[in-house]
């Protein structure tokens, strides 16, 4: 008899989505969680006034020695610290004259207490890019059947949007969206007017608006508009595990958390070639650990998702398991951060802004979709914002005295910010692998992460930077800069921390690892439904694709484990 | 523009926001960060001493002095600097900011006569609003001044009476409203 019924490794993300769905199916499921327990409220730091902060919030010493890639992280700072692993002890390596930043946190919930929390559908463009163009493989999935689970996961989780009717973005169940700036009302009818292809939508968000009772059982309530929440929300405002699906897996008594254990090995029985049994360390007491469940479901993120199949290898699978494919690894896709512009709107000097909006706009990809792009297939989306400037610019300012007091305590001009994703095109050569010799203090090699921007990216990150500054200029801004449309090669592959696709789902299990129930075509009790199964990337932050299918995934493995077919 | 990718959308956004005021890259480089500067030979003291302190104070307080709501002073920030310099730094650091100091005592100095602290508040401002006219107006004058400004200003508009008396502050807003007229609250939030 096996320990658990199910086994989840990874609480973040999408691993909380299959622990929640598989408990409220009735299932006993262990999730592993590689780092420490956080506990929401007692551990976060939401509640610390700019005074209370160290240093004014700079990056130490010790930050630039330990952290010296977590630590550039937008979400990085003196309260959000202890959320980002320590780069001296988790190190990875880059072929020479390459880059890759790799973001991660180990903890409960993983990155779902510091991610960005912008929610986008994919649309059937994306579905349908790599049979459309070329690249890749087919998605075994049409938007048709992946929009109920998006209405699913949306209804739980809480999304924050409005409704517009776009092809290339679709709708979903929203609460209200946020209000716009008075600047950026102005700037979308202004780029609608000049541009009849584009539009300026309210940023959809994670943040409760208006909270469902649902939502309210679980302890959570409606977002406070303190615009802290890479810190870890108190009020339980923006989805998390922790605030979501950790909690509704809890209440079913199904659930048991493992913390402090990183799983190495997945083991194979040679002759039913199911996996038997998980294989990894105490991160703390080093001691080994075994656990067996009747389903695995594998959610450590995209690279250690990998990195644990390929180390799981044997004789019989040299190349590592579920990987008869020769895929596991490779295709590893990201979103390049690219394209950015800033410049500031006169006038509407008598209107500003109450609360802190932890959110933006979003002009969804309108390039090979209402305008054509020239050079390159798929596109690029952005997000953005028009606040008026505070003290941080103005004390920059010449000035001293009780003049310069009243200039830094005056709100300056509206100042509009455009920033481009990019999508990154499946490529076999972007790949993770091990590395041969050296391992992490627990024993597990450690990755090689090679993955490089191609000719594709460059054409669309150049694009990116011609079109923002464009659409500026038109919107009547002033004192445009940005990117370089001559220059630009975006951000180093990782940096978008929308890692996917080293595990991808296809058609074919000659290439694809997974089909299209995110179920290992060679092992059928090892699913995986974190950010590896993505077929492609779209240019949509993609964490809302990771939890429809997550969900989608969990309801298929329940009825084969009930129909006694797993 | 190395630096500026290599950061991530909402700092990046604020980056760029900084980079194009006048005079504010100190502020994406951490406001006064030494990196990719020769090292100096000689090591500065790990404490600011006391006429260092006294310097620094007077400075602060003629930046930002009291008015109907703190100054500098009292809002803490010589303190906050000093935590900087010993605690914060590195060597370098401590170096340009000693050398910064010690420039701007001599230059006090020789303007009006004794020791800055020691002047009245009016030749404080006079003397400091001209050198602050020319830092700002004259290319490649004032580097540390400006560092040393940009330090003191964030130092007080992130200390409780600076967000709270002097900007407006609400730890809890509890709500968003994305375009009301300036009038039913005309100071600049503090975050």
């Amino acid at each position: 008899m096996a320990d658990f019924d199910v086994i989840v490794i990874g609480s973040g993300m999408s691993g909380g989505w299959v622990a929640k769905e598989m408990c409220e199916r009735g299932f006993k499921v262990c999730v592993i969680e590689r780092g420490r327990e956080i506990v929401p409220g007692r551990d976060y730091t939401d509640f610390m006034d700019p005074w209370e902060l160290q240093y004014l919030d700079r990056k130490t010493q010790n930050d630039k020695r330990e952290r010296a890639i977590q630590s550039e992280v937008y979400a990085f700072n003196d309260a959000t610290r202890e959320y980002w692993v320590k780069d001296t002890e988790h190190p990875y390596e880059v072929p020479e004259g390459q880059r890759y930043r790799w973001r991660r946190g180990h903890h409960t919930g993983g990155r779902s207490i510091m991610w960005g929390r912008q929610t986008y559908r994919m649309s059937e463009t994306d579905f349908l890019a790599n049979k459309t163009d070329g690249h890749g493989v087919d998605w075994p999935v049409r938007y048709d059947e992946i929009a109920s689970w998006y209405d699913y996961v949306e209804r739980f989780a809480g999304i924050s949007g409005s409704k517009e009717g776009l092809d290339i973005l679709p709708d979903g169940v929203f609460q209200p969206p946020h209000d716009l700036t008075c600047a950026e009302i102005e700037l979308k009818k202004r780029i609608e007017a000049t541009y009849p292809g584009r539009k300026l939508i309210p940023g959809r968000v994670a943040n409760l608006t208006a909270p469902t009772e649902e939502q309210i059982a679980l302890g959570r309530g409606p977002c406070q508009a303190r615009d802290l929440c890479f810190r870890g929300c108190s009020y339980g405002a923006y989805f998390s595990s922790n605030s979501a699906t950790l909690p509704a897996a809890e209440r079913t008594g199904n659930l048991t958390m493992l913390h402090d254990t990183a799983i190495h090995k997945l083991v194979q029985d040679p002759v039913t070639k199911r996996i038997t049994a998980v294989e990894g360390v105490n991160t703390k007491t080093k001691a080994a650990v075994t656990l067996t469940a009747q389903t695995v479901f594998l959610n450590a993120s995209t690279i250690p998702s990998a990195m644990i199949l390929l180390n799981s290898a044997t004789a019989e699978n040299p190349n590592g398991l579920a990987n008869s494919s020769g895929q596991v690894g490779h295709n590893l896709m990201d979103h390049i951060i690219c394209g950015r512009a800033s410049g500031t709107m006169p006038g509407m000097e008598d209107k500003y802004v109450a609360g802190r909006r932890p959110n933006g706009i979003y002009i969804p990809r309108f390039r090979n979709h209402t305008e054509a792009g020239e050079g390159f297939v798929r596109g690029f989306g952005y997000q953005g914002r028009a606040y008026r400037d505070n003290w941080r610019q103005s004390m920059n300012g010449a000035g001293v005295g009780a003049e310069y007091k009243a200039a830094n305590q005056t709100p300056g001009p509206w100042r509009v910010s455009l920033v481009g994703f990019a999508e990154i095109l499946p490529n076999f050569d972007n790949h993770v692998r091990l590395h041969g010799a050296k391992t992490d203090q627990w024993g597990f090699p450690i990755p090689v992460l090679d993955a490089k921007h191609r000719e594709n990216e460059i054409a669309l990150v150049r694009q990116a930077a011609r079109d923002a500054r464009d659409m500026l200029e038109q919107a009547g801004c002033e004192n445009v800069v940005g990117a370089d449309p001559e220059t630009d090669i975006g951000s180093a592959p990782g940096d978008g921390i929308h890692e996917m696709g080293t595990m991808r789902m296809g058609r074919d299990p000659k290439t694809s690892v997974l089909n299209g129930f995110n179920q290992s075509w060679d092992i059928e009790n090892l699913f995986i439904t974190d950010g590896s199964f993505m077929t492609s990337g779209g240019c949509q932050n993609p964490s809302l694709t990771y939890m429809a299918f997550s969900a989608r995934a969990a309801d298929h493995a329940a009825k084969l484990m009930k129909a006694g077919e797993l | 523009m190395t630096e500026f990718v290599q950061m991530d959308r909402r700092d990046a956004l604020k980056a760029l926001i900084a980079i194009s005021a006048t005079g504010a890259l100190a502020a994406c480089k951490d406001g006064g960060s030494t990196e990719g500067k020769a090292k100096p030979a000689r090591k500065a003291a790990a404490k600011l001493n006391t006429s260092q302190m006294a310097l620094l104070g007077a400075l602060a307080q003629t930046i930002i002095p009291k008015t109907d709501t703190a100054g500098a002073v009292e809002a803490g920030v010589p303190a906050v600097v000093a935590d900087l310099y010993e605690n914060w730094g590195d060597d370098a650091y401590r170096s340009y900011w000693s050398d910064g100091l010690k420039d701007l005592d001599a230059h006090f100095k020789k303007e009006g006569g004794q020791a800055f602290a020691d002047m009245s508040a009016k030749q404080q401002a006079n003397l400091l609003g001209k050198y602050d006219a020319k830092a700002y107006g004259e290319d490649g004058f004032g580097g540390f001044y400006k560092d040393m400004k940009s330090t003191v200003a964030t130092a007080y508009y992130m200390s409780e009476p600076g967000a709270t008396e002097e900007l407006a502050y609400e730890a809890v807003p509890g709500e968003w409203i994305g375009c009301r007229p300036l009038s039913e609250q005309p100071k600049t939030w503090a975050t």
